[in-house]
């Protein structure tokens, strides 16, 4: 918790994100969701995963978020709120107040 | 009402005999349908279908001089062609639209290849406003493709016309590319027509079949909302992204709360189709244009208004008469039903763009008069 905020930490591969748990859509629980690769098809029927940007799936409607950026897959501008992150000394840091902003 | 300059996207021209045809057909192809001895030729056209009680034709397109609706070229010319600023009108067939309904495909490729050069032949030579569809046999799209390619080089061959469907998948299967590759390759857009009811092999409304001819008139954009659904979701447009897609008589009233619910969709399940690079709305946009025949009758006028205006779709709109059909759409009707400052679009302009014809280069009704002399 971070203030009235709810904020889930996780874990892809070996880099760690923050997202605010409140989806933009209907609000569900978004760290509930499913993280992995960006799936993406360079032609169609074509199924590649995109290992350097991990999505998270949100477990009530499948809408899928980029970690890094907060943003839907479909439209830059719908996002939901992300927090910058920083190792140090084996500590996952949070810099709470600086994310963009959920619509 | 609207008196500027006319394109007609949906116009369709009949034979009135399966003789009229049988002379483009080859040789074999000849002997195959005649040689029946007493039992008579072989049918051209799909033996199926529901009955209209009133007829499928405006009562008054019968030429005078026998024959049937929209098989009489000085009758179209009349009624249609010439009491307007019609400055093109693009044919769409009669019966033989249905070919790719036919069990058979090598007969249906080669009707198909028939019916082509008989719309060149003698109906293209008639009036230079006249245009004609390239119709396709999809039961074999190689052949499908061949034989849009066989007319690239005839401006007036333009578009490839798909109908009935030979499969139980959506146009955007790819099974019918090699059909669009060639569209992409030759500059015509797709035409999807519906009425694919009753004559197609798989059933053409969603749930199960109908019995009446009621029931599927009501239901025709059920299998139009299908083909369009499978074409984006298949990717056609990434594939194809020259790619231009026409829907004809399915109607416009329902295309707003499709596209609603196929970019919501596609938010959630975008896993299943990574390669759309955009929502479902935006390939629409970009590719798809929508024929204004039959305009829903909504309650109130504005309703039908707002519904199209909801989603830009007075720029897709181009007009269609349906000619002769019965239930056709009338230019002063639809210039009544639909806002003023739209219909320079929907009459004339849309079509330019759906086609690439620059306006100014399209014949005055003086003009054509001169060449038809």
């Amino acid at each position: 918790m971070a203030g009235d905020h709810e904020i889930g930490v996780l874990r892809w591969q070996d880099r760690f994100f923050a997202v605010h748990n409140r989806c933009p859509h209907q609000k569900g629980p978004l760290c509930l969701g499913v993280v992995s690769g960006r799936l993406h098809g360079s032609v169609p029927g074509s199924m590649e995963v995109d290992d350097e940007t991990p999505v998270i799936a949100c477990p009530w409607h499948g809408w899928e978020f980029d970690l890094e950026r907060g943003s839907a897959l479909w439209e830059d501008g719908y996002a939901v709120k992300v927090v910058p992150v920083s190792i140090e000394d084996g500590r996952v840091l949070l810099e709470v107040g600086k994310g963009a902003k959920s619509q | 009402m609207y008196s500027g300059p006319v394109i007609d996207c949906d116009v369709h021209h009949a034979r009135s005999t399966d003789a009229e045809l049988i002379p483009y057909l080859s040789r074999g192809w000849r002997e195959y349908v005649t040689d029946r001895g007493r039992a008579g030729n072989v049918p051209l056209t799909v033996q199926d279908g529901f009955p209209n009680p009133h007829g499928f034709m405006r009562a008054d397109t019968y030429p005078e001089g026998g024959g049937e609706p929209g098989s009489d070229y000085p009758t179209m010319r009349a009624q249609l062609l010439d009491p307007r600023d019609v400055r093109r009108a693009i044919l769409t067939f009669g019966d033989d639209s249905h070919l790719a309904g036919h069990h058979n495909p090598y007969f249906a490729s080669e009707l198909a290849r028939a019916c082509n050069d008989w719309s060149i032949d003698r109906w293209l030579a008639q009036d230079p406003r006249l245009l004609s569809s390239i119709m396709v046999a999809s039961q074999l799209p190689d052949l499908a493709a061949a034989e849009v390619r066989r007319h690239a080089a005839n401006p007036r061959m333009v578009q490839v016309m798909l109908v009935d469907n030979p499969f139980n998948y959506g146009f955007g299967h790819p099974v019918f590319h090699p059909i669009y590759a060639a569209a992409e390759e030759t500059g015509r857009p797709v035409a999807i027509h519906g009425g694919a009811g009753g004559w197609a092999n798989p059933p053409s409304t969603g749930g199960g079949s109908v019995n009446t001819y009621f029931e599927t008139h009501v239901l025709w954009p059920q299998a139009i909302q299908t083909h369009l659904v499978s074409f984006i979701a298949h990717g056609v447009f990434e594939k194809y992204p020259g790619l231009r897609l026409v829907l004809v008589e399915g109607g416009s009233a329902w295309i707003p709360s499709l596209l609603w619910r196929f970019d919501t969709e596609f938010k959630g399940l975008r896993r299943e189709v990574p390669w759309l690079k955009r929502l479902p709305s935006e390939y629409f946009a970009e590719h798809v244009w929508v024929s204004s025949q039959p305009l829903e009758i909504s309650p109130k006028r504005e309703n039908i208004i707002d519904l199209i205006r909801s989603m830009q779709l007075e720029d897709k709109l181009v007009y269609s008469s349906d000619y002769p059909h019965w239930d056709a759409d009338e230019i002063e009707y639809l210039s009544n039903r639909l806002p003023g400052e739209w219909h320079s679009r929907l009459f004339f302009e849309n079509a330019c763009r759906l086609y690439g014809w620059k306006a100014d280069e399209l014949d005055k009704p003086s003009a054509v008069a001169e060449t038809v002399k």
